[in-house]
């Protein structure tokens, strides 16, 4: 809404620079885009709310300024002359068929009027509103819709058959080509204005006129609409018809029903004396939605628990009655200024179809009295706070993340179909958009895969070749059409592991630096079990699942290589490592191990390493080899690991060489010669028999 | 080196020194001797000898302790112990200062090819970062923590009622024009349709449904807006919600905690203003601003010209909020006569861009590792 300062001036008599205005009116409810000077002078240009229809017109800006700076509201009482002999009533007939569409019509005849281009003044005020002049008469009608913020429609009266008016419902298959020349089919529940009894649609009620009868430069009789509409019918009708105009933006949001008639006689006063021609006497007025004024009450009780801090009577009292409320004391205490027992029972204007609550009168109050005179205080916090139940595990494995290298990742998920489809399991039902933005972004990620490797094709695509991410976000699947949402984490990793540096050569990224990092986050949760398999988008020789607890529980999560053929959709030419756990099991199981870790002493007594140097078949694990050395059940066995693994010269053909190195440790005594020797003797036999290893050097 | 003809391996009797004068020649003689051999310069091995030699077991003033001290007479005693103890501090000082110096001149003669060039690197361990929009919700949890609110979270998939209709946004209202809505396919019976929520607002009505009164908690979450992505807007963005509902909670409450939650955030010197504004599910409903964070609150850059983060104005439209309107307490049986309390939704990402001058919402959401690394 462009509101000219010297417009405004005929509503009020304001002395206050616009800078002022626009300021005070931003700090009291009326958002200011901005002011300018242009060649009509001092233009604000007000962005009023959606339950603000009453600012959509000179008029209601005024008020504000009224009741901001206590000065007196100018009221608009049009007088114009009317014919002494023809009565509009004679000249036409209203009948509202729909009163739950339309809950007023007034009609208005002027004769004889003379359309030609409009007075430079006239044309001035519609172009700082932003409007475009056409003629004189449609001119007026834009002009009132400004001034008065209530939107007039007026017919080339002539046009209008059998001069018989009747509001309806539009018919399921209608058509109407509307003044912008667009030919629009309707839809049961739009207003539809007709003439020759109903029979001819001539204009959208509330929102645009018909091509057919619109006013044209030959155009002698004038008929002028002035109506009001449903707003849920209008704003389901523009949101069908995707038209919006200035009147419907009017009658969308609420506009005034009383206004109808005064803004019609203001616009056959306008036409008379910028047309001439002859206001025929009367006006023709079919109002089935008339109500009466509603009363609502304000206490000081509710106004104090509300805003926590008092307005005095007297200001209290000027605000409401500036802006329409007309409040009056209604109390026992009603002689004492200030009572904590001060109720007021205001009227609502009916302009003001937003207020309808005790609540809506307060913030009248508080709006216009300046929210700054509200004094700030912190408020007593009576109950203790608490961070999200898993707040602890997601940090802790954050940091560990972030400490083993990966930058923290947030995605957008959505994704293109055929994209996600890559990494959904079968049996996962996709979330898909009903009105994507485009087909890149038409369904949720199933997986938080496909968003990682997306930021791993980013990076490769701007010259980032080494990367390692991490993202903690949700799945969004559908089970039975209800949707679930599961927190993952994804893991992404290409590159170098270790960067060529000054000190250490460089080294690629692979499969053990995957699994060393995860074993590292497992290790707060009790431990990752890996397994063979895996989805079908890793690479079949480098992957696992991952389990955690007992054997047996369900698989958490997978990671290996993505598969070339996933790999060659994305163009990656180099590895690119991925991993994706589902965090619950992961958060649960943190707080178990934790709640169950206890103190383990340290061995006072040195412990033993011996290395045993095996060969073994190709397919033989290590985890049999420790299988093997476990079972034999030496309690002072108390750690086996891989020391080293090497395949190729001086290694048979199939097999390769593990170096497997044993911790022997007692608590009561230190070890002999002669007990490691018994020890190391049936670890290499067991070995031997149970895995057909081969003993290489000791 | 101590002379074959040590006096101090003689006793004074020996030395023929019976009178105090003698006594303080003796004294005299050797201090002149420990003087001329200091005098020479030594390496640290050397000091080391010396320091044997004087103050050894077997070393000078041992012996003078041994030969001169213990056998004298009584009347002699008294002079010799004081004459002792001023030459062996005198040593002791002197042998210690001479080993430093000698020390701190060894290092510094030590050659430049074993000194470290400290314009080098160290050894870099890749480490990796919080995204900046993590560490901004962390920073906003932990202010409104420490105040007693309680973190929450909900479905970024949800319903019309709990995204619109129990905040009091009928269907129909203009203020849905205003949160284009992303909507899901569904299959074939399915029940209601479901939506991308455009706000964290639902998670007010889903935590007063499991809660009674006093209510205080934020939420973090995604949010999602159906607009075409461009450099201020992303179809995908970031809230945090705030809803504190009690017995006693007035406005001058909601003002006083933004005002602490913004003072924690840009610093004590921003100032901050309410501005009444509308939301269907807050009344009296405000927007927040705070005082240009870039101009500060001058409306004019550096440069001079108008500063162009806050169009000259000085100030900056943080966020939406207001007093929880009564009609949404209807939907989750409080009683609007009894309760009372406020709600505020933050935009993190532009908060973010805000405090650290990033100018393309997009930059978020690539992940590019050259974005992540300047947030360490």
């Amino acid at each position: 809404m462009k509101v000219a300062y010297n417009w405004l001036k005929e509503f009020v008599d304001v002395t206050a620079p616009a800078e002022e205005i626009a300021s005070r009116l931003a700090l009291s409810g009326t958002n200011i885009a901005g002011i300018e000077n242009g060649a009509h002078g001092t233009v604000i240009d007000a962005e009023v709310s959606s339950n603000r229809p009453d600012c959509l017109g000179m008029l209601g800006i005024a008020r504000e300024i009224s009741a901001i700076y206590q000065l007196p509201l100018k009221h608009i009482a049009p007088r114009p002359a009317e014919s002494r002999s023809a009565k509009a009533s004679d000249a036409v007939s209203v009948k509202i068929e729909a009163p739950e569409l339309c809950g007023r019509f007034t009609a208005r005849v002027v004769r004889g009027v003379k359309i030609q281009p409009s007075p430079t003044w006239l044309k001035n005020r519609l172009e700082a509103a932003g409007m475009a002049s056409i003629s004189n008469v449609v001119d007026i009608s834009n002009y009132v819709l400004l001034e008065l913020g209530h939107p007039l429609h007026t017919f080339d009266f002539d046009l209008l058959r059998n001069h018989s008016i009747v509001v309806r419902c539009a018919k399921a298959g209608e058509k109407l080509k509307t003044l912008d020349g667009i030919e629009r089919s309707l839809d049961p529940g739009i207003p539809l204005v007709c003439d020759a009894d109903g029979a001819r649609a001539v204009g959208l009620g509330g929102i645009m006129g018909g091509g057919e009868t619109e006013i044209s430069f030959s155009t002698k009789n004038v008929l002028i609409e002035c109506a009001w509409f449903d707003p849920v019918a209008i704003r389901r009708a523009t949101r069908f018809l995707k038209l919006h105009t200035e009147a419907s933006t009017r009658f969308g949001r609420g506009a005034d029903p009383e206004m109808a008639e005064t803004a019609s006689r203001r616009c056959a006063e306008l036409i008379l004396q910028l047309a001439g021609g002859e206001l025929l006497a009367g006006v023709v007025d079919v109002y089935p939605g008339k109500r009466a004024a509603k009363k609502i009450t304000l206490t000081r009780a509710e106004f104090l628990r509300v805003m926590g801090a008092d307005v005095p009577d007297k200001d209290l009292e000027a605000i409401l009655s500036a802006l329409g409320f007309a409040p009056v004391r209604v109390d026992d205490n009603r002689g004492a200024a200030n009572s904590l027992l001060a109720a007021w029972e205001c009227t609502q204007p009916s302009w003001r179809a937003d207020v309808e609550r005790e609540i809506d009168l307060v913030e009248e109050v508080a709006r216009i009295y300046g929210l700054g005179n509200f004094p700030p205080r912190l408020p007593v916090a009576r109950i203790a706070a608490a961070r999200l139940p898993h707040h602890e595990a997601e940090t802790r494995l954050r940091e560990r993340l972030i400490g083993l290298g990966y930058h923290e990742a947030i995605t957008i998920p959505h994704v293109a179909e055929e994209r996600n489809d890559l990494f959904r399991p079968p049996d996962a039902q996709v979330a898909k958009l009903a009105n994507p933005l485009s087909e890149e972004a038409s369904v949720l990620k199933s997986t938080g895969f496909v968003t990682l490797a997306g930021a791993i094709e980013w990076n490769l695509n701007h010259g980032q070749r080494n990367v390692r991410l991490f993202e903690i976000g949700r799945q969004y699947r559908l089970v039975d059409g209800k949707p679930v949402e599961t927190r993952v984490l994804t893991i992404g990793a290409t590159g170098a592991a270790r960067e060529q540096g000054l000190y250490d050569p460089a080294r690629e990224y692979n499969f053990a630096d995957l699994k060393g990092d995860l074993d590292a986050i497992g290790a707060l949760s009790g431990g990752f079990r890996w397994e063979d398999g895996g989805p079908e988008w890793l690479n079949a020789a480098k992957r696992g699942t991952l389990r955690l607890g007992q054997e047996g529980n369900q698989p958490i999560g997978a990671a290996g290589l993505l598969a070339k053929r996933v790999a060659d959709k994305f163009k990656f030419r180099q590895d690119v490592f991925l991993a994706e756990l589902d965090l619950g099991p992961v958060y649960c199981m943190f707080y178990g191990v934790k709640n169950n870790r206890r103190y383990e002493p340290l061995p006072r007594l040195p412990g033993v390493e011996r290395d045993f140097s095996v060969f073994l078949e190709d397919g033989k694990t290590f985890a049999e080899v420790k299988k093997a050395i476990e079972a034999l059940g030496i309690p002072e066995v108390t750690s086996v690991a891989a020391a080293d693994l090497f395949r190729g010269k001086n290694v048979p053909a199939g097999k390769y060489s593990l170096l497997v190195r044993v911790t022997f440790q007692s608590r009561e005594a230190t070890l002999t010669e002669a007990q490691i020797n018994d020890f190391s003797g049936r670890i290499i036999s067991a070995l031997e028999k149970t895995l057909g290893a081969s003993l290489r050097a000791r | 080196m101590p002379t074959v003809n040590n006096p101090t391996e003689k006793t004074l009797a020996e030395l023929g020194a019976a009178s105090r004068e003698e006594v303080a020649r003796l004294f005299a003689e050797v201090r002149t001797r420990f003087d001329s051999q200091i005098a020479r310069p030594q390496d640290a091995h050397g000091w080391t000898i010396l320091r044997v030699l004087w103050l050894g077991r077997k070393g000078v003033v041992t012996q003078i302790t041994e030969n001169w001290l213990k056998p004298a007479p009584l009347e002699l005693k008294r002079v010799i112990g004081e004459s002792l103890n001023s030459f062996k501090e005198h040593v002791e000082v002197v042998l210690a200062d001479a080993l430093a110096a000698s020390e701190a001149g060894a290092e510094a003669a030590l050659s430049a090819k074993d000194r470290v060039d400290l314009s080098l690197p160290g050894v870099i361990r890749p480490v990796g970062t919080h995204h900046l929009i993590r560490q901004v919700f962390q920073e906003i949890e932990d202010i409104f923590f420490s105040i007693g609110f309680s973190v929450v979270e909900g479905p970024e998939i949800e319903t019309p009622y709990y995204n619109f209709e129990a905040l009091n946004i009928p269907e129909f209202h203009p203020v849905r024009d205003d949160m284009d809505t992303f909507y899901l396919e569904l299959p074939k019976g399915a029940p209601g349709p479901l939506l991308l929520r455009t706000h964290t607002s639902p998670v007010q009505i889903r935590t007063m449904e499991k809660r009674q009164p006093p209510v205080r908690v934020i939420v973090p979450g995604k949010v999602y807006r159906r607009d075409n992505p461009d450099a201020t807007h992303s179809f995908m963005f970031h809230q945090i919600e705030g809803l504190a509902v009690d017995s006693d909670i007035t406005f001058c409450d909601f003002t006083g905690t933004i005002d602490y939650f913004v003072k924690q955030f840009f610093g004590e010197s921003v100032k901050t203003r309410f501005r009444p504004s509308y939301f269907p599910f807050t009344e009296p409903s405000v927007e927040f601003d705070v005082s240009c964070v870039f101009c500060g609150g001058s409306g004019t850059a550096n440069s001079g010209g108008t500063c162009g983060k806050c169009k000259g104005s000085g100030w900056i439209e943080l966020f939406g909020a207001g007093m929880v309107d009564p009609a949404v307490y209807g939907f989750v049986n409080y009683d609007p006569k009894k309760v009372s309390g406020f709600a505020f939704g933050i935009g993190i990402d532009r908060l973010a861009m805000l405090k650290y001058g990033i100018d393309d919402i997009q930059a978020f959401f690539q992940n590019d590792v050259r974005f992540l690394r300047q947030f360490p």
